[in-house]
């Protein structure tokens, strides 16, 4: 017998890992076509109950069993199915321990123990169930009901969650310890899972779905808070765009001021700095560079407008040159019309120029300099001096003669 | 250096909204009611007290109010109430205009992000943001003048920076933060709401039943 589950079960498992495709394809769109899958595929997969049609010409859709077992191994959020039955499973503990204590007492210990493993494996996943739930419950309110979109939706999924903690509540409620350790009796197998590890869970759950409850219900405050803020807002638009010159009442003169209103006025005004106290050094240093910072950042500003560009005639200007420039145009003259070499110190003294002697020679050079190539070409520049006593390489101009070259 | 609590005294007589998001330390250290006591008890005599937004354990935004209230109290109290009602159309606009424009359920909160330039795009690709923007920046409160997106949405910003309800953790970041002194101006809306029996949640409710059908 058991040969034969334990192959038959493989065999299962096996088709389940065949058409590991179309089933995950089938539990992420809902269902499957027809035409997706091959005939005899189909057929087996219907008849080992993995795939069903809900209704005839409908699409194949996922065992419940399948899915939830999905859903378990994939920790899907979507997985919101919460098993509240707990009045049935304690009819079948009752009956399976009603079968166990009369195999007992009639001596046929193998039926039994088989009774007693069969009792075990409910037990068991009663308790598994129940923890399930309970993290179920959890990881929806840890992603804060993350799965839908709109804050309606949250508020509807929370008020779901509200009910199945309530529901397991109840359910957990039907769980008579008294009845049940009457029925276990003195059977010390039966005491021990009926009531020490029934009752560990059961505890345990009732706990975890309290602050579960709480959570929720905090969860829900907060959701209504900004939903009711954002009514807030919309409803005030509204009125305003209704009333426009709605203004509101005077409720800062009434005897019983609400505490909400009651702004005091702002009495400091910034202090300033002390700039003797040599403890802030640093601190002024770093204002005084983010004065120039900002004086920097104003002149990024947008310039003003500019005015209109008008493209027309050049105004004419005169260049007023400088006394000593025009001094050195008459010494060039001088020097073009005398046709001889001249000493531009023995000039300045002749004409009484006011300026110092290094300052004329410079100009002088310049003056020279800056004449136009082809008109420089016409003099020579004749420095007189001697070279530096100590330092070769310099010489040190004392006077220079410009004459007309040959 | 100050302490806390003169930081803290320093911040509540400037008139400022101490929250989580403005200032961590000082909202921590009133959230203690020894401290907050304390402050209190220095604030009193000045005739001033802490007072918050949200009362006990929930107090989230802590502002400065009058212990007694006299003559000149009432009037400036009254003057600032007429202050935050005049502001409110704008920002009741603006902070709709946000929710819409970035698609979200809550409305902008204390401590919610809200990046300027993600903002300015959405508003420039979508004409009634843009139509809506303009009708916002042109209040008084706001007072630009400007008809380009870019400058409006700037000055609607540097604005709610100024008057506290925005703040920018770092200058060179386009990301702003919404302030406690945004919950207080639910709770503002609330109170006139409650008291004048405007029923403003019914009507939001009535109007989005009448857009669903």
């Amino acid at each position: 017998m058991s040969a034969n589950l334990h192959q038959a079960g493989v065999r299962f498992l096996r088709q389940l890992g065949r058409h590991a495709e179309p089933i995950m394809d089938a539990y992420l769109a809902g269902s499957i076509s027809d035409e997706a899958l091959e005939p005899g595929v189909q057929e087996r997969l219907v008849k080992d109950g993995i795939l069903y049609r809900p209704e005839p010409g409908a699409d194949l859709h996922l065992r419940r069993t399948v899915r939830a077992l999905l859903e378990e191994a994939l920790k899907d959020d979507r997985n919101r199915q919460i098993d509240a039955n707990t009045g049935a499973t304690l009819a079948t503990f009752r009956t399976l321990a009603a079968h166990y204590t009369e195999a007992r007492h009639q001596g046929d210990y193998v039926a039994a123990d088989a009774y007693l493993a069969d009792l075990r494996e409910h037990v068991y996943s009663f308790c598994e169930s129940l923890s399930h739930s309970i993290r179920v419950l959890w990881s929806r309110i840890n992603n804060e009901f993350g799965y839908v979109g709109s804050l309606g939706a949250k508020i509807r999924e929370n008020e779901l969650a509200q009910t199945q903690v309530s529901e397991l509540l109840a359910g957990l409620e039907l769980i008579d310890f008294q009845d049940l350790a009457e029925t276990a009796g003195d059977l010390r197998e039966l005491r021990r899972l009926l009531v020490a590890s029934l009752q560990r869970s059961v505890s345990d759950a009732y706990l975890e779905l309290g602050v579960v409850q709480a959570r929720l219900l905090d969860l829900l405050g907060r959701f209504r808070k900004i939903q009711g803020r954002t009514r807030l807002l919309r409803g005030w638009s509204l009125h305003v765009e209704q009333q426009p010159d709605y203004q509101p009442g005077r409720h800062t003169a009434l005897p019983q001021m609400p505490q909400l209103l009651n702004l005091a006025e702002a009495l400091l005004a910034p202090a300033a700095v002390d700039v003797h106290d040599s403890v802030l050094e640093a601190e002024l240093l770093a204002l005084a560079a983010q004065v120039r910072a900002q004086r920097e950042e104003r002149a990024l500003l947008p310039l003003p407008e500019a005015g209109e560009l008008v493209l027309d005639e050049v105004e004419s200007f005169e260049v007023q040159a400088s006394p000593i420039q025009d001094a050195v145009q008459q010494y060039l003259c001088e020097v073009i019309e005398s046709g001889r070499p001249i000493s531009a110190l023995a000039w300045r003294a002749e004409q009484r120029l006011p300026w110092d002697e290094e300052t004329w020679l410079y100009q002088v050079i310049g003056g020279y300099e800056a004449l136009p190539d082809e008109q420089k070409d016409y003099f020579e520049l004749l420095p007189e001096g001697e070279d530096h006593p100590v330092f070769s390489g310099n010489y040190i101009v004392r006077d220079l003669a410009l004459c007309l070259s040959v | 250096m100050l302490s806390t609590k003169g930081q803290v005294i320093e911040r509540l007589l400037q008139g400022a909204f101490i929250c989580r998001t403005t200032d961590e330390e000082g909202w921590r250290f009133l959230k203690n009611p020894a401290n907050r006591e304390q402050v209190d008890d220095y604030l009193g005599t000045l005739n001033r007290s802490v007072a918050s937004v949200g009362s006990g354990a929930d107090a989230e935004v802590f502002y400065c109010a009058y212990r007694q209230l006299g003559e000149n109290e009432r009037r400036v109290v009254g003057q600032q109430f007429r202050d935050v009602c005049n502001a409110l159309t704008p920002l009741v606009e603006w902070l709709l205009l946000v929710q819409e424009a970035t698609a979200q359920d809550a409305p902008l909160t204390e401590g919610s992000p809200i990046r300027l330039n993600e903002l300015q795009g959405i508003v420039e690709d979508t004409p009634a943001f843009r139509e809506q923007l303009a009708r916002i920046s042109h209040y008084r409160l706001f007072g630009s003048t400007s008809t380009s997106v870019d400058a409006q949405i700037k000055q609607v910003f540097k604005r709610l920076c100024e008057l506290g309800y925005l703040v920018r953790p770092n200058p060179e970041k386009q990301i702003y933060l919404g302030t406690g002194k945004l919950d207080y101006l639910y709770e503002v809306i609330r109170f006139i709401d409650e008291a004048e029996g405007l029923a403003l949640e019914d009507r939001a409710e009535a109007a989005s039943q009448g857009n669903l059908l």
